[in-house]
């Protein structure tokens, strides 16, 4: 009689949270097409060509991810959101990298638990950095993974030393681990994000912090966006003979970046362009720490609902050494086979000076100091 | 070195003209309007300059309408105006927002058709 009950009373436990929690979804994207680059490198920082590669790649468009979230209503207009979300390699079934060097996580990507509120909303935990969203919103290549902003914005990073075996790079991160973000309604179009990231460091308070601050505005069919991003202790690790060496967390500010850019839609074009600088405000004397610059240029059309046609221009240049720049083009199809399956076709060039190994696809490598030409089709099927 | 200082320039320009563009659009669409206003005229009604402004105004007053409802970013929607028939281009977050700018749109005064030619942008990173 004593167990019924107990059990009725579980019952009615579970009935109650079943009620409240008002929604949870697996979703998921996978995308893979065969890749075709003339030179390729090892890694970032190599100036040896390995040739030719055909290969069946990951991430055409975006990597493929995996994920969980939901939210539940509390009222008043309050809710409570989480996400869980991976990225994982479609070719080998390989999980996504984390800040450690070499390292893998499930939920590489975000790890996140918040509240909406009228007022705004928060999100504590591993996320991608809001200023990513708004480069996105302000390049008609959308920040993809073949020759957008984000490959641009990743070879300022390799330019400044970072390796690839971590998400922890020198000029701003795609994820920042411990993350605070505050996102505001939108007021006339405009609207505001502020990330914190405590390092957690002991006894350094400063040690392995971020913040970042995102103005954004989108209305008249036009997107406006200025970030600042402010890192501190960033990329501390340092390939030697016996393995990757972290130097400790001192709370030195070694990355500051601006982004300024714009993105304006009517009819079917859309067009965009983008002005963006990165530094390390440490070594202001010899050997300076790294100044580098980004414009990007683009151009779009839609034919119809289901065909569009994307371009880009990403120009990369060195403040401090001027034999150090790089230029890409980027041009892509993209066809809706359905309402959750896309098929596509991009080609893109990349023309590397001095220490740039700009990548034309994300992660795979080209060499540093020569051209190199890249195609890719692909499906990616959304779930 | 030029070539730099080139890229820098047109960089500049390029950013000039995409800020600008909000404004510099109806005078695209000047050239479809005045033929409009031609043939409005020609049957005694107003100037070609009352029907750019006329198109001008409604297309605000359509962005306006969109702006009030604040998960709808108008910032990837063209909104085109000639007369009192509407085209609408570009993006929205959600599939559900295709059939519900254009609800928007029609409830403007003014507006006297809709054609929807909004798609859905893919989310960065995915979802």
């Amino acid at each position: 009689m004593k167990l019924k009950w107990s059990g009725a009373a579980a019952l009615v436990v579970f009935a109650g949270a079943a009620h409240a929690q008002s929604s949870v979804t697996l979703y998921g994207v996978m995308d893979s097409g065969l890749f075709y680059q003339s030179a390729n490198a090892a890694n970032f920082q190599s100036k040896v060509n390995l040739g030719h590669v055909y290969e069946l790649k990951d991430g055409g468009i975006y990597s493929s991810i995996w994920g969980l979230k939901g939210t539940e209503d509390i009222g008043g207009g309050y809710k409570v959101n989480f996400k869980l979300q991976g990225s994982f390699n479609s070719s080998t079934g390989k999980t996504g990298l984390a800040d450690t060097p070499t390292t893998t996580a499930i939920f590489n990507q975000q790890t996140t638990v918040g509240v909406s509120t009228p007022y705004g909303s928060v999100d504590l935990g591993r996320q991608i950095v809001p200023m990513i969203y708004a480069m996105a919103d302000t390049d008609v290549r959308n920040a993809q993974y073949f020759g957008s902003v984000l490959t641009g914005w990743l070879g300022l990073n390799q330019a400044a030393g970072w390796q690839g075996t971590s998400t922890n790079g020198p000029v701003g991160a795609l994820y920042d681990d411990n993350a605070i973000v505050y996102r505001s309604p939108k007021f006339y179009g405009a609207s505001l994000a502020l990330e914190y990231a405590p390092g957690g460091v002991p006894g350094q308070f400063q040690g392995g912090t971020r913040e970042s601050g995102v103005l954004q505005y989108s209305n008249y069919g036009l997107n406006l966006a200025a970030v600042y991003y402010n890192g501190h202790d960033t990329n501390p690790f340092t390939t030697t003979a016996s393995g990757i060496v972290t130097a400790p967390s001192t709370g030195l500010n070694n990355n500051q970046f601006y982004y300024l850019g714009a993105q304006y839609t009517t009819h079917g074009f859309s067009v965009s362009s983008s002005y963006s600088r990165a530094r390390n405000p440490a070594n202001s004397s010899s050997p300076k720490g790294f100044n580098l610059e980004m414009f990007s240029g683009g151009l779009g059309y839609q034919f119809n609902p289901v065909f569009k046609v994307t371009s880009g221009f990403y120009y990369l240049h060195d403040r401090n050494v001027g034999a150090n720049h790089s230029a890409e083009y980027a041009l892509g199809g993209e066809y809706n086979l359905s309402k959750s399956t896309l098929a596509y076709a991009q080609v893109g060039y990349v023309d590397n000076h001095g220490n740039m190994s700009q990548t034309i696809s994300y992660g795979a490598p080209v060499p540093e100091d020569r051209s190199s030409t890249a195609a890719m089709i692909g499906i990616r099927h959304s779930f | 070195m030029t070539t730099r200082k080139i890229l820098r320039i047109a960089g500049t320009v390029l950013l000039a003209l995409t800020s600008a563009g909000a404004r510099a659009q109806p005078g695209a669409s000047a050239a479809s309007a005045a033929l409009n206003a031609t043939a409005i005229a020609a049957s005694g009604g107003t100037t070609a300059k009352d029907t750019r402004a006329a198109n001008r105004a409604l297309r605000r007053q359509i962005y306006a309408a969109i702006a009030k409802h604040k998960d709808i970013s108008a910032g990837d929607i063209s909104v085109v105006a000639k007369g009192g028939a509407v085209t609408l281009n570009g993006t929205v977050v959600d599939a559900s927002q295709i059939d519900k700018v254009a609800e928007i749109a029609q409830g403007v005064p003014g507006v006297v058709t809709v054609t929807n030619k909004l798609t859905v942008k893919k989310p960065f990173g995915g979802q």
